[in-house]
């Protein structure tokens, strides 16, 4: 938890060098910022998932849409669309909303319009209004009901029968080419005030050096960084603003253990992956090696999962099995660090007696995984991983550190994933942006940012 | 039947008026008591109550070891300073001994615990790795919620400029108005974005005696900025984007606020036809004449449009700027625009005279009985995630510094002179607890 410090320290001093180099101003109103990203959606509806990774989704969407219920870095929430919330059960809960909000077609939001955004998003759910009250009824008690609604897929929106789609955020869709280009406007009578840039321009599905290439052309503002150049792209005098890892890269396997013999084979597999050199090497010193689902800043108990590598006792568990089949390990082959992993994994794998091919086939055995952490809220976290990595969600009633511990703990006892890594987000800005202050699980509020000189901005 | 509420919205809506002035109040003396500690004793650390943990984690780990030898360690991998780890730490052993553990080494230990102090964003998190002699590791852990982490003060700059606490909540300040002062203030106004809260000092305590509020059909813009007068012949105007309040005279007071893009005044002590009455101190060291100038304020917007009236000289407008000062001269006033380029407008009604002086956006000029009797205080950027400000004279168009610049320990959100023109108010906000506080900045003369 020091390195949590630590990092923080280096992202803010990285910042506040940029801010630094001049005198402090009041925001200034007006200008394009231009983003370039990798992902490519080819729909802004918040409920369409799976199309792009879940962080890029949810920064795109908190652009246009808002949640009832906003959740903090530090997974504490506070009121969005929302007012107030309460329950007698954590079964039936009731929201009020907010207001005089008006959608971006001045529609005004209503209890019946959030009702039918949250029916669509969650089919299990009952949701109706009364009055300025949204009621949703669980088919079993949630606590977490209201973090639940903090994420992307939950955002308020207004469908109309032609397709359009209508939100409350700080900011319209001005033009929409899907997969290609996002143009967005200031919404002028946004309830938070009007954002102070005036357009938003993001260009879509560009790959990492060509969004390099842009920053240092200066064709755009703010781009991605993948975390393992964030050290050469920030040595090379470009600052690079990284949050917290809010990534689990994971080794998945399509199916439970079905013998002993082939759970001391994950075992194996497990001891044998040699972490730190991986992380050296392929990642350029970026990331946490995870033996845990959670990254250690979420949860203060991480170290207790090793992730350290243990060959003797992989071979150990590898020879309690008379003859190992060989593993097919699949890798997305967009994604080169997938592809490195699993190579690298075999190699280490081979050393504790076992046989991994490396593989793009869907059907592998098992998956180098990247999967996004989209709520810095553990156990929605947690719960999210689940559901991604076909596990069962784990459920509490409670919310202390040792619940969440045991349901992890038991999500790891299945040996259906194998952790690796725990990424973070990095983005470099063009000197001209301010107040750009990613939050530390890597989301934007680009409606708080403003460009000084040096954008070209009239 | 009980409903669970779970947002602080509904709580703070119960809140009565004494308590939530009682609140504030309380949040006023920790800001003035921590501020005087700070100047007092620079280096004063804040003491938590550990037992309730440790006797917690201590009960936990002697139900999987049972009384007996065991090896301890404690490393602390949280935020703890050294010194508070140590006291865990000591606390710990007391605790495990005083449920039946002796502390031994690993090799005639029954069990090997390792604590680790850890931490996530919301908790401490303590976690014992219990290894006993089947091989098997137990994990046991406790929480504790952190306490929200105190600002730091910064005044051990030598004070050429004095600064005051005033006042300090969680809700964003835009202004503040003294309203009567002894030798320090007795009755205020603080501006937020919604209302004008009134506190008076009664017995040492802060009370609020009403909350005027302040109505608007349109949002607010970012950056929302706004500034109380207090008036002559009823107790303050509050000047918002796009809206100005009044305040009625009588008792019960209320405040009436309507759509209006009427001009600001930028020389708030003159704009009436008087000294308020209520400023003792006022009649003692009248202001030099200068003549009042409003200025526009654009209601969308976080800057004056640069529409003047009257004008300056020939000039009825000038760039759009961010704030304004003024030096009164032998037969003229030079104003100083702080533009929204980043360039201060020297404008003496015959010329426009831009300069880059690297000063931020907010300045206010301050008269004194020292130096050339005119200051202007100006901020800019101090240590990281803070702005200072220092004072400056014109002898004639360049810019010299006559006091050190003083840290504001936060982001500086607003910036206006007071209406006795010897003194400003500027309100910070905080990084680390986004506290906003207010403060009575003046120029120190005896320096």
């Amino acid at each position: 938890m020091k390195h949590f410090a630590w990092q923080w320290l280096v992202i803010s001093s990285l910042v506040v060098g940029v801010a630094a180099a001049v005198a402090e101003t009041r925001p200034q109103y007006g200008g394009t910022l231009r983003v370039a990203m990798h992902a490519a959606p080819v729909s802004l509806d918040p409920t369409a998932s799976g199309q792009i990774d879940l962080l890029a989704g949810r920064n795109l969407t908190s652009l246009m849409f808002e949640t009832l219920v906003t959740a903090d870095a530090g997974g504490r929430l506070h009121p969005g669309l929302a007012t107030t919330w309460a329950t007698t059960d954590n079964q039936h809960w009731q929201f009020r909303l907010r207001h005089g909000v008006k959608f971006h077609d001045g529609a005004a939001l209503t209890a019946e319009g959030v009702a039918a955004s949250l029916r669509v998003a969650n089919l299990a759910w009952k949701v109706t209004s009364e009055a300025d009250l949204v009621v949703i009824e669980l088919d079993r008690s949630d606590p977490r009901l209201p973090a639940e609604l903090a994420l992307p897929h939950n955002a308020i929106v207004k469908r109309e029968p032609d397709g359009r789609l209508s939100g409350t955020g700080p900011f319209h869709v001005a033009d929409w080419q899907p997969g290609k280009r996002l143009a967005l406007a200031a919404e002028e009578n946004y309830w938070k005030g009007r954002p102070y840039l005036d357009a938003v321009e993001i260009e879509l599905g560009r790959n990492p050096h060509d969004q390099l290439m842009a920053l240092e052309l200066s064709k755009a503002d703010l781009v991605e960084v993948p975390p393992e150049q964030s050290h050469r792209v920030a040595m090379e005098g470009r600052p690079v603003v990284t949050s917290e890892p809010m990534e689990l890269i994971a080794l998945v396997f399509a199916r439970d253990p079905q013998t002993p013999a082939e759970k001391s084979l994950r075992e194996a597999l497990a001891l044998s992956v040699d972490r730190g050199s991986i992380r050296s090497v392929l990642l350029q010193g970026t990331g946490q090696p995870a033996g845990s689902i959670l990254p250690e800043w979420m949860t203060g108990y991480a170290f207790v999962f090793s992730a350290e590598a243990d060959l003797v006792a992989a071979r150990h568990e590898r020879e309690t099995v008379k003859v190992a089949p060989m593993f097919t390990v699949g890798y997305d082959a967009g994604d080169s660090i997938s592809h490195l992993l699993a190579e690298r994994i075999a190699l280490n794998a081979r050393d504790a007696g076992l046989a991994l091919q490396p593989t793009t086939a869907a059907t592998a055995d098992l998956q180098v995984r990247r999967i996004a952490l989209v709520s810095s809220d553990p156990w929605i976290a947690l719960v999210e991983v689940a559901a991604a990595t076909g596990l069962a969600r784990p459920t509490s009633e409670g919310a202390s550190v040792e619940e969440l511990y045991t349901a992890e703990q038991s999500l790891l006892a299945t040996q259906r994933l194998i952790p690796l890594f725990h990424l973070p987000a990095a983005f470099a800005a063009s000197a001209a942006v301010r107040d750009w202050k990613p939050g530390a699980d890597g989301s934007w509020d680009l409606a708080d940012v403003w460009l000084g000189p040096g954008n070209g901005k009239p | 039947m009980r409903t669970a509420v779970y947002n602080s919205t509904i709580s703070k809506a119960n809140l009565n008026t004494v308590n939530s002035a009682s609140r504030v109040a309380f949040r006023f003396r920790i800001v003035l008591c921590f501020f005087l500690l700070m100047l007092l004793v620079p280096g004063a650390a804040r003491a938590e109550d550990w037992s309730v943990p440790e006797q917690q984690l201590a009960r936990k780990i002697v139900a999987a070891t049972g009384p007996g030898a065991v090896a301890l360690t404690v490393e602390n991998r949280s935020s703890l300073s050294k010194r508070e780890s140590e006291i865990v730490s000591n606390g710990l052993h007391s605790a495990l001994e005083s449920l039946g553990l002796r502390f031994v080494a690993p090799e005639q230990a029954a069990a090997i615990v390792a604590i680790s102090l850890s931490e996530n964003p919301n908790a401490y998190v303590w976690v014992a790795e219990i290894r006993q002699g089947n091989g098997k590791t137990v994990v046991e852990m406790v929480s504790t919620p952190r306490a929200e982490s105190v600002a730091s003060g910064r005044d051990s700059v030598p004070l050429s400029i004095r600064k005051i606490p005033l006042w300090a909540q969680d809700e964003r300040i835009l202004d503040v108005a003294v309203l009567e002062e002894n030798t320090a203030p007795t009755h205020i106004a603080v501006l937020g974005s919604e209302d004008v809260s009134l506190y008076r000092l009664q017995g040492g305590k802060w009370q609020r005696e009403q909350a005027l509020a302040v109505t608007h059909a349109r949002p607010w813009p970012r950056d929302l900025r706004g500034r109380l007068i207090p008036g002559k012949n009823h107790l303050l105007d509050a000047y918002l984007p796009g809206v100005i309040c009044h305040s009625t005279n009588a008792m019960p007071l209320t405040l009436n606020c309507q759509e209006s893009d009427d001009p600001w005044p930028l020389v708030a002590g003159l704009v009436g036809s008087g000294p308020p009455a209520n400023f003792p101190s006022f009649g003692a060291s009248p202001t030099p004449a200068v003549a009042p100038v409003g200025a526009f304020f654009a209601s969308a917007r976080n800057f004056f449009t640069g529409a003047l009236t009257p004008g300056v000289g020939r000039f009825a407008t000038v760039p759009k700027f961010y704030s304004a000062a003024f030096l009164p001269r032998g037969n003229y006033v030079l104003w100083l625009f702080a533009a929204l380029d980043g360039q201060i407008h020297l404008v003496d009604g015959v010329s426009d005279q831009p300069a880059r002086l690297n000063w931020g956006s907010d300045l206010v000029s301050l008269r004194t009985a020292c130096g050339a009797g005119w200051q202007v205080l100006a901020t800019s950027t101090g240590a990281p995630g803070s702005d200072s400000i220092r004072a400056y004279e014109f002898p004639d168009r360049d810019a010299v510094p006559v006091s050190a610049a003083v840290d504001l320990a936060g982001t500086m959100t607003a910036l206006w002179a007071e209406t006795k023109g010897d003194s400003a108010i500027v309100v910070t906000r905080n990084g680390a607890s986004g506290t906003y506080e207010a403060f009575r900045v003046a120029v120190a003369c005896n320096q």
